[in-house]
């Protein structure tokens, strides 16, 4: 079991965690503040990655510019959906949840089937930054240790912007709760573009660094869903900071948790502590406690 | 008054292109189903072009031979959402109320299986394709039949006897926990375990693993002479990635699906160079004289190379359609007893079917070389000698 204690095993566990929390902060981001379940989550994923393919098979544009481009892409999607859906749901604010579900379900479907029509449904790829990175005893691809410094340095500047910059502070007042950011002079309804602006952002930005790593189809997004919201769950919903930890949880979880066993218990494993941290702490890892009196 | 004048120009109009078309010769409709959307979606365009390349050529000669009238040819085609039940009430459909003159296949093997009922129960000839299971051969034959002969049984024989004469002596397997993988893991393991070949690590895994360092791991600490991944698309780019990260490797590797995909050339270049592969057919079989060309004119109208298994399954099963059709005209009675006897030319060399299989063309193993996929085993098709796999490029 000496291969547990090895660097390339941390750097795997680095590489995936980090990308799953990119991922989940910006889905708890959109649900924090407005409590729309983006489950079109994974399809911002792929979006992104597309972008970044297009252009690197089209103009040989590969990051920073294609993350950049993957960013503002996802961002202007999101917000033309943010004018045209759910704004006026937000403004009515009657069963977000349960209608931002059907919503967002519509525009999961509608953006899986104008990628595969557009650009034909079977799996694309680009080879770019495959030159192999060694320190000490741990190689890596160049785009995965991208993937890396890129995924961990935009969750933590999120963490650093909530805890510091004004807007952070405007943030956290409406994750708290947003009547009383209101009252106390929060522009809510910029807080929630901004919120849901980044948040699909960061989930394009997010593909472009899988589209480096991996094939990419117009169905590749659904898994991503899926595990941001076992991240944010796990994190708690509402909580960032929550889904950073939980994101690099489930990265050491899927990596060190397969070298322990075998990969075969893969899935038994994850949805086990993701089940277990239910049934014991039910507002997740991070989640603040019902207040008890 | 002046939209009634136009209602009554627009039914003149209409009348005049009913009778337009009665006027050249009827076309043939051909109906199918396939994954447009879904699951599956990602890997039905390889069967799709090339039911669209088979069109486009017949009717560019003149249109299909129907007993010695030549008919252009049209699809009649729906998404059948990936979901085999789907594909079942589409093709009762098509039989019944879309009344289509021919068949052509769904993708994949559980829709192939969904829908033999429906074919035999319409008494509706259909060539399949891209199926490839054992089961196969316990569906009733007489309404379908399946071009490939890349039967997990015989795949596994195949490589096993392949790994014997490369003198392999101990091998890693690692296997994704879906049908195909594990039916040819099936057969697979007792085959190396009676020629001798020790298994020194064995995984299996789930589809959605996204990280497979510490599978590698164990595979790489057995140093095993050869490494065989039997994976899917998806995972078959983790494993190449994962395994080149970790200078992982052994002088024969294989990858079960995915190195004769367009796409894998182009992530990996030259990385993928020495990775053996199951197929059966190559362009570079210059006794198969209609493969060259389908692959060149293939390349040409979609921008990339067919897929070595899915795309020349399809059009092979339009090529075997298109001359019992030559023969034997659309009466299904006919038709059915034309596939079952007669031999067909196609891109993949003769083909004679027994049964539900077909009995031509032998089970075989592609290497990729200099980016180009070769077949390597058996001696009697191959087009190049295997080549050890040496390490990964820097």
């Amino acid at each position: 079991m000496s291969s547990l204690l090895s660097g390339q095993l941390l750097v795997a566990a680095l590489a995936t965690g980090g990308l799953y929390a990119l991922v989940a902060v910006g889905l708890n981001l959109v649900y924090g503040t407005m409590r729309l379940l983006n489950v079109a989550h994974g399809e911002f994923v792929m979006v992104g990655a597309y972008v970044a393919f297009l252009l690197f098979s089209t103009w040989q544009i590969g990051p920073p510019w294609s993350l950049l481009a993957a960013f503002a892409v996802a961002t202007a999607l999101g917000l033309a959906a943010y004018r045209g859906l759910f704004h006026r749901l937000l403004e009515r604010n009657q069963r977000v949840e349960a209608n931002s579900l059907l919503l967002f379900f519509a525009v999961s479907v509608i953006l899986q089937n104008v990628v595969a029509l557009t650009f034909s449904a079977n799996e694309r790829a680009y080879r770019h930054l495959d030159g192999i990175v060694t320190f000490g005893d741990v190689s890596v691809t160049e785009s995965r240790l991208l993937a890396l410094v890129v995924s961990l340095a935009v969750c933590l500047a999120v963490a650093l912007a909530l805890r510091y910059a004004a807007v952070g502070q405007a943030i956290r007042a409406v994750l708290q709760n947003r009547d009383a950011a209101a009252l106390v002079g929060v522009n809510v309804v910029q807080v929630q573009r901004l919120c849901f602006a980044f948040g699909v952002g960061a989930a394009g930005m997010a593909g472009a660094l899988i589209s480096l790593t991996q094939g990419i189809s117009p169905f590749m997004g659904f898994p991503f869903t899926i595990a941001a919201f076992v991240v944010v769950i796990l994190g708690g919903l509402g909580n960032l900071t929550g889904s950073l930890v939980g994101g690099l949880l489930l990265g050491f979880l899927e990596t060190y948790g397969i070298a322990l066993t075998a990969a075969s218990y893969r899935s038994i494993l994850l949805y086990g502590v993701f089940v277990g941290v239910l049934i014991l702490l039910p507002r997740g890892l991070f989640g603040r406690r019902a207040a008890r009196r | 008054m002046n939209r009634r004048k136009l209602f009554a120009a627009a039914l003149a109009l209409a009348g005049a292109a009913v009778v337009g078309t009665s006027q050249a010769a009827e076309p043939v409709r051909i109906g199918f189903s396939i994954a447009k959307t879904g699951i599956f979606a990602p890997a039905a365009p390889s069967q799709l072009n090339a039911y669209e390349l088979w069109r486009e050529q017949v009717n560019a000669r003149g249109g299909l031979d129907v007993g010695g009238t030549k008919r252009p040819v049209e699809f009649v085609q729906y998404d059948d959402q990936s979901d085999p039940a789907q594909a079942v009430r589409i093709y009762e459909k098509l039989i019944t109320s879309d009344k289509v003159d021919l068949l052509l296949a769904p993708w994949g093997t559980p829709h192939h299986f969904a829908i033999a009922g429906v074919l035999e129960r319409n008494k509706f000839p259909m060539v399949g394709n891209s199926a490839a299971s054992v089961q196969l051969r316990d569906l009733k034959p007489g309404y379908i039949w399946f071009p490939t002969s890349a039967i997990p049984d015989r795949v596994a024989e195949s490589l096993v006897a392949m790994m014997k004469a490369q003198g392999v002596g101990t091998a890693a397997v690692t296997t994704l926990q879906l049908p195909f993988s594990l039916e040819i893991k099936k057969f697979l393991m007792p085959a190396l375990k009676s020629a001798g070949i020790k298994v020194v690590a064995d995984s299996d895994y789930p589809p959605d693993i996204k990280d497979m360092t510490a599978v590698l791991a164990a595979v790489k600490s057995a140093k095993p002479d050869a490494i065989l991944s039997l994976s899917y698309p998806t995972d078959s780019v983790a494993f190449m990635k994962q395994a080149r990260e970790m200078d992982l490797s052994a002088p024969f590797m294989m990858v079960l699906v995915g190195p004769t995909m367009d796409f894998f050339g182009k992530i990996f270049g030259p990385a993928a160079d020495g990775i053996v592969t199951v197929g059966h057919w190559s362009p570079h079989q210059k006794n198969w004289q209609r493969a060259r060309p389908f692959f060149d004119s293939y390349e040409a109208q979609f921008k990339e190379r067919p897929d070595y298994l899915d795309s020349a399954l399809a059009y092979m099963s339009c090529e075997i359609l298109e001359q019992a059709v030559a023969k034997a005209g659309l009466d299904r009675a006919k038709l059915r007893d034309a596939i079952a006897s007669q031999t067909f030319e196609t891109i993949n060399g003769p083909i004679k079917f027994k049964g539900v299989e077909n009995a031509s063309t032998p089970t075989a193993l592609l290497q990729l070389q200099k980016g180009e996929a070769h077949l390597v085993w058996p001696a009697e098709i191959a087009t190049s000698g295997f080549a050890k796999k040496d390490g990964w490029p820097k």
